[in-house]
């Protein structure tokens, strides 16, 4: 007589245990809860923060389940009662879906490639359409087995909290799939669960947890630094968990603390940080030289922004202070003349409030801000309104504009530019001509200037549009300085 | 901002904009058969036929309408041949250009190793500068090259093409799954899985396509980055990303800007999943020299640009835009305007000889020819030299005026040549780079003989020590002897004489100097070296120190100096030479009018509108300028428009009808009545609305809201 109730096999469980360390409970839990002869439910949710093993661990269990020998369980049932066992999966990611009609039609395929069927699928794309479809395919699959064997399918939606274009009805719908379908387990995968997001009760939550810094380095432990130090693998092991450790620490501590962030940054750093033993300036014996050597490494902020580009030897990764001066050096030295002073005047114009525009750009202010050095001469009209505004403008980040303000901006500061930089530039008439409307439309597209609202209300060079800048006080300054203009000098604040 | 665009704009707003209803009016004529247009694949046929516009497009004739079909048909030609030549010159400088770039990206495609089950996707990154407009043409030949040379998919996404990431995608599969024509017997069978017909945005088929194909590589390019959506282009990456175990991916991205900055905008799940390598594509600056060397300068230039056209170029170039594009299409402008508004331009034919030329000729062609400024230049010249005969007979005989124009024709080249070799040299003499375009405009502005260059050259000689010398008489004569490639220039050592046999002669003088110095052991140094240190060594003393100096120069250093003032003489003459724009007949070889430019290019629509409606009567013939802004004979938009102008940021719409009929109607004959003017009124505002300048606010009721301002 098969028993109704046996845990999965621990040869199984082991070997996940070994390759997912600090995941036993939610291993065990999970495992009781799909393996086919433990206490099926018909939902599971589970749930946790980024690369907290979520996804991979079902899956790895799932692949497990349904292929590993069932055969020797763990109470030394008899092999031959439980052979025709059937357990399969599939896995739908939803972050692979485009909309929600495509979440459907990639579950049917999934369960039809699952199940085996042959037959056509006809085409999904209501939820109502999902039942009836799936309904069809188990029956077919269920209609051949052999008496006495359990049939169970799990059906896997990965990420489905963020699926886009995602019908409302969508989550409690997938919910009852269970209820229509018999012998169907759905594994609900999400960052964080709002209470009775399924609208459905009783559903088992497993919570995996973020990782404390002990078991991000016996995860850490399982990868294999290269390249190898000299003295043997186990000395490089040694080394790399201490490292790991270190870094951890001065780095990881306050951001990127999730397993696949420390994990590359790791891997990144490393190289260089055993650089000197390899160059026999230093033993790996002593760590803590070997830590003070490479100093400079963990102060280095800069490595937590991932880089896109390969460190090539010319070009090795620039410390922070050379990354913030040479970041736009390009693009001020590159656009046109009259492109970079469009620039400074939408920086002005984003971050100037407009009230204060005459004190700063009208032509009889002119000599008297050149005295005074800045908009200081704000008009006393209501000092209790701007005493009560304490956080300062260039906090507050940029704000919208409309193009008209921006363009007697750039008329004001123009005349400026023109006077100050004495390269016997001819001066030319700018005002109404077509090539600044063409290199306003060319910064919109560069993104340099951001469309403010609607992405398709108004044309781009719509009087009435509204812009904000996109670039730092940085790069406007150098800008600024690269025409002739000091933009401090127009700044309010 | 592209062509077409702008074109379809301006045919949407034709007359029936202002037509109260629309009256249909049937095109096809009785009996024609009613059928319904094709629903598919009419663009290409219903497309007006390129050709027969051109053919419907003559070059009309010139000189009051009496020249030559013969003429006007030679100058049609010779414009097509001319620009045909330069521009295959312009393509292929830009397709060289973008040689290293292509071939370096090419070989990070093929090589790059994606990293097994990180999910990294490899990436390219092309940056292209803010030249946007160059961009097309690059990704183009980029996927050209890639497509003969990886075995996969190239897709180039551009960010109009993606409004979001379905219509993305959508776009993606069906390029991608177009580039190989379907074999019969393989079907389509990437389009459907299990019997299940894919939806046309599931990347599926890409990996059905993939799969069916054996691709190594699926290339998916973004030309202009910078313009893509972030959000989409994060949910884009992190697709692919996700996707990288089964379809092999490889993304390239042109980027305008800066890496870090396009970084800094994309989401940051999205950073993580590129690395690639970054890839410089050549400066427009300097593709822009060599084209400019090439086609405008080079010995070959069919015809030449003047230095005011040049400079305003140039300066565009650097104040506007930074686009070759931009300055293909003004030099091609130019070409145009040469030959379809210069009778004279005949003469530039190089593939027949002056006599035939020349009898091509008419009297108004000669007469023309008498208009000349060159040609006035000419005449002076003679009366200067006290030829007179001569100037009479330029002015009178027709027989003395063709030999002339032949010979300036027979020479035209030789002098142009002699320019550039000048040019040349000099900017190999020189010690510091030069700027080679500003060199071409001094020398077309005759003005190259005090130009800094030149001055730099000449008072670098006088300090050089006799070695310095030796190299730079070497440098010289190496540059004679290799020519520049640069402008199509041949070595002509075996032409120069005169001016080659100084300077090797001085050089052998000098050398034999120098051995001499060798045996006495006293160094050699010319009076000008001397007298600078000796300025240089005392201050106080410095009458005493410099006579003193003087008293000791020996022998050779007095012999090595006058060498030195023949070199810097013999350079200043060789620098000097005729202003080419005095040349007889230049107009003929040389373009230099600005304003068809400037009209053509540098338009002021802003600026024309608000003209246009504040002074109307320069434009109106029965408008007159009264002097009164708010005079009743302009249209009512006018007076409108001037109303706008005086009135703040909101308008009160009640007020600015009274005021408007108080100026309009009235009780006297002329005025208009209510109705009338009502109408009137409503369509003046109609108008300002049209053109932007007012929109009901949403403020205060019965209000306009004021949106542009005058003169900005
Ligand atoms: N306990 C662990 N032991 C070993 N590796 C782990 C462990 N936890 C996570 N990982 C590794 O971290 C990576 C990310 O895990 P996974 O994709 O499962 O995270 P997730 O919880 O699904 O994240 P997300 O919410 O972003 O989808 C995997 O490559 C996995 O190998
Ligand atoms: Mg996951």
């Amino acid at each position: 007589m098969a028993s109704l109730f046996s845990l999965p096999n621990e040869l199984v469980l082991n070997s996940l245990r070994s390759s997912f360390p600090c995941r036993d409970q939610q291993i065990r839990s999970l495992a009781t809860l799909l393996s086919i002869r433990g206490a099926p439910p018909r939902n599971i949710v589970l749930h946790g923060l980024e690369a907290t093993g979520k996804s991979a661990i079902t899956k790895a269990l799932l692949e497990a389940l349904s292929s590993g020998p069932t055969n020797t369980t763990a109470n030394g049932d008899s092999e031959e009662e439980h052979a025709e066992d059937n357990l399969r999966h599939a896995i739908v990611k939803s972050a692979e879906c485009i909309t929600g009609r495509h979440l459907l039609e990639q579950t049917v395929g999934a369960v039809a490639s699952a199940v085996g069927w042959r037959e056509g699928v006809r085409r999904c794309d209501s939820l109502s359409q999902l039942v009836v479809e799936l309904g069809r395919l188990f029956e077919g699959w269920t209609s051949d087995r052999t008496d006495g064997a359990k049939q169970r399918f799990v059906l896997v939606f990965d990420g489905i909290d963020n699926q886009r274009e995602a019908p409302p009805t969508l989550l409690p719908a997938l919910a009852r799939l269970g209820e229509v379908i018999p012998n169907l387990t759905s594994v609900f995968i999400v960052t964080a669960p709002r209470p009775n997001f399924l609208h459905f009760p009783g559903v088992p939550h497993i919570h995996f947890p973020p990782y404390t810094k002990a078991e991000i380095l016996q995860i850490l432990s399982l990868t294999d630094p290269s390249p190898k130090l000299p003295e043997g693998a186990k000395d490089t092991k040694d080394v790399w968990i201490r490292f790991g450790s270190a870094v951890w620490d001065s780095l990881a501590k306050h951001s990127g603390r999730d397993i696949l962030s420390i994990r590359s940054v790791c891997l990144r750093l490393w190289p260089r940080f055993i650089a000197p033993v390899l160059e026999g300036t230093h033993s790996a014996s002593q760590f803590s030289r070997l830590l003070l050597a490479n100093r400079s490494l963990f102060q280095n902020d800069g490595v937590l922004v991932p880089s896109i580009v390969a460190d090539t030897p010319t070009n090795p990764t620039p410390l922070p202070s050379s990354l913030q001066h040479g970041k736009y050096r390009g693009i001020g030295a590159q656009l046109p003349y009259y492109s970079r002073l469009l620039l400074v005047a939408a920086y002005l114009a984003s971050f100037n409030p407009p009230r204060t525009d005459q004190v700063h750009f009208m032509k009889a202010a002119a000599a008297k801000r050149r005295k005074k050095g800045g908009g200081t001469a704000l008009p006393k009209g209501r000092p209790g309104v701007t005493k009560h505004r304490k956080i300062s403008r260039k906090l507050l980040g940029p704000q919208a504009f409309v193009l008209e303000r921006m363009l007697a901006i750039f008329h004001a500061i123009e005349e400026d530019a023109d006077l100050r930089a004495k390269a016997g530039r001819g001066r030319e008439r700018t005002a109404g001509a077509a090539d600044i409307q063409m290199a306003i439309a060319t910064l919109a597209t560069l993104r340099l200037l951001v469309k403010v609202g609607a992405a398709n209300a108004g044309d781009t060079l719509d009087a009435g549009s509204k812009y904000r800048v996109a670039v730092g006080w940085e790069v406007v300054r150098g800008v600024a300085r690269s025409v002739g203009v000091e933009a401090e000098d127009y700044l309010a604040e | 901002m592209s062509v077409n665009g702008e074109t379809s704009s301006i045919t949407g707003f034709d007359a029936s904009d202002h037509q109260p209803a629309f009256i249909f009016t049937p095109s096809a004529i009785e009996g024609a058969p009613e059928r319904p247009a094709k629903r598919r694949r009419v663009g290409r046929t219903s497309a007006p036929d390129p050709t027969k516009h051109a053919q419907a497009f003559r070059f009309e004739r010139l000189l009051n309408g009496l020249e030559d079909t013969e003429c006007v048909g030679l100058r049609e030609e010779l414009f097509k041949r001319h620009w045909a030549k330069t521009e295959e010159r312009i393509q292929s400088i830009l397709g060289e250009s973008n040689e290293d770039t292509l071939t370096k990206v090419t070989s990070f495609v093929q090589d790059v190793a994606p990293t097994e089950g990180s999910g990294i996707v490899p990436t390219g990154f092309i940056v292209t500068g803010p030249n946007i407009a160059s961009q097309g043409l690059l990704f183009e030949q980029l996927s050209e090259r890639l497509k003969t040379e990886v075995n996969g998919p190239v897709v180039t996404l551009r960010s109009g093409d993606a409004a979001n990431l379905k219509a993305a995608l959508k776009q993606l599969i069906r390029d991608a799954t177009n580039q190989r024509a379907v074999n019969e017997d393989e079907g389509e069978g990437f389009f459907e899985r299990d019997g299940r017909k894919l939806l046309n945005y599931d990347l599926e088929i890409l990996h059905g396509f993939v799969k069916l194909h054996g691709s190594k590589r699926a290339i998916v390019a973004f030309q202009d980055s910078e313009a893509f959506d972030p959000g989409l282009l994060g949910d884009l990456i992190a697709l692919f990303s996700s996707w990288m175990n089964r379809i092999p991916f490889v993304l390239l991205f042109g980027i305008a800007t800066s890496i870090d900055l396009f970084r800094e905008r994309l989401p940051r799940a999205a950073t993580k999943c590129l690395f690639g390598a970054q890839f410089d594509v050549e400066q427009t600056s300097s593709v822009f020299e060599s084209v400019f060397l090439k086609v405008i300068a080079g010995s070959e230039a069919p015809l030449r640009l003047g230095p005011a056209l040049v400079s305003s170029l140039i300066e565009r170039q650097h104040n506007h835009v930074q686009s070759i594009q931009a300055f293909i299409s003004a030099l091609k402008y130019a070409y145009m305007c040469h030959f379809y508004a210069n009778p004279l331009s005949v003469l530039s034919d190089n593939e027949r000889d002056s006599k035939s030329l020349l009898k091509l000729l008419q009297s108004e062609h000669l007469e023309a020819i008498r208009m000349l400024p060159s040609f006035i230049k000419l005449v002076e010249n003679s009366v200067e030299k006290h030829e007179v005969t001569l100037a009479r007979g330029l002015l009178e005989d027709d027989k003395v005026l063709l030999r002339e124009v032949e010979k300036a024709l027979d020479s035209a080249t030789q002098r142009v040549i002699t320019i550039l070799r000048t040019m040349h040299v000099l900017s190999s003499a020189a010690t510091g780079p030069v700027e080679k375009i500003d060199l071409y405009v001094r020398a077309f502005k005759g003005s190259l003989s005090d130009s800094d260059t030149v001055r730099a050259v000449l008072d670098s000689i006088k300090r050089m020590a006799p070695d310095a010398l030796i190299a730079f008489i070497g440098r010289i004569t190496k540059a004679v002897e290799n020519g520049s490639p640069e402008l199509d220039l041949e070595g002509w050592l075996g032409e120069e004489t005169e001016f080659l046999k100084e300077i090797t002669d001085i050089q052998g003088e000098v050398t034999s100097l120098v051995e001499e110095a060798v045996e006495t052991g006293k160094p050699v140094r010319s009076q000008y070296a001397i007298h600078s240190q000796g300025l240089r060594t005392t201050v106080i003393a410095q009458k005493v120190q410099l006579s003193y100096e003087k008293s000791t120069l020996s022998k050779q250093d007095i012999k090595y100096t006058a060498l030195i003032d023949r070199m810097s003489n013999l350079l200043k003459e060789y620098f000097t030479f005729e202003h080419p724009q005095d040349l007889f007949l230049n107009e003929v070889w040389l373009y230099d009018s600005l304003s068809p430019y400037k009209e053509v290019f540098t338009p002021g629509s802003r600026l024309a509108i608000e003209q246009s409606l504040s002074a109307p009567y320069h434009y109106l013939p029965g408008c007159k300028d009264t002097g009164d802004a708010f005079s009743s004979s302009k249209p009512a938009t006018a007076i409108l428009y001037q109303m706008y102008l005086e009135s703040g940021s909101l308008i009160n719409v009640s007020d600015i009808w009274t005021a408007f009929f108080s100026i309009v109607g009235g009780e006297e004959s002329e005025g208009y009545d209510e109705r009338t003017a009502l109408m009137l009124f409503y369509r003046g505002l109609a108008d300002l609305k049209l053109l932007g300048m007012v929109k009901p606010s949403r403020k205060k009721v019965d209000h306009l809201a004021k949106s542009v301002w005058k003169g900005l």
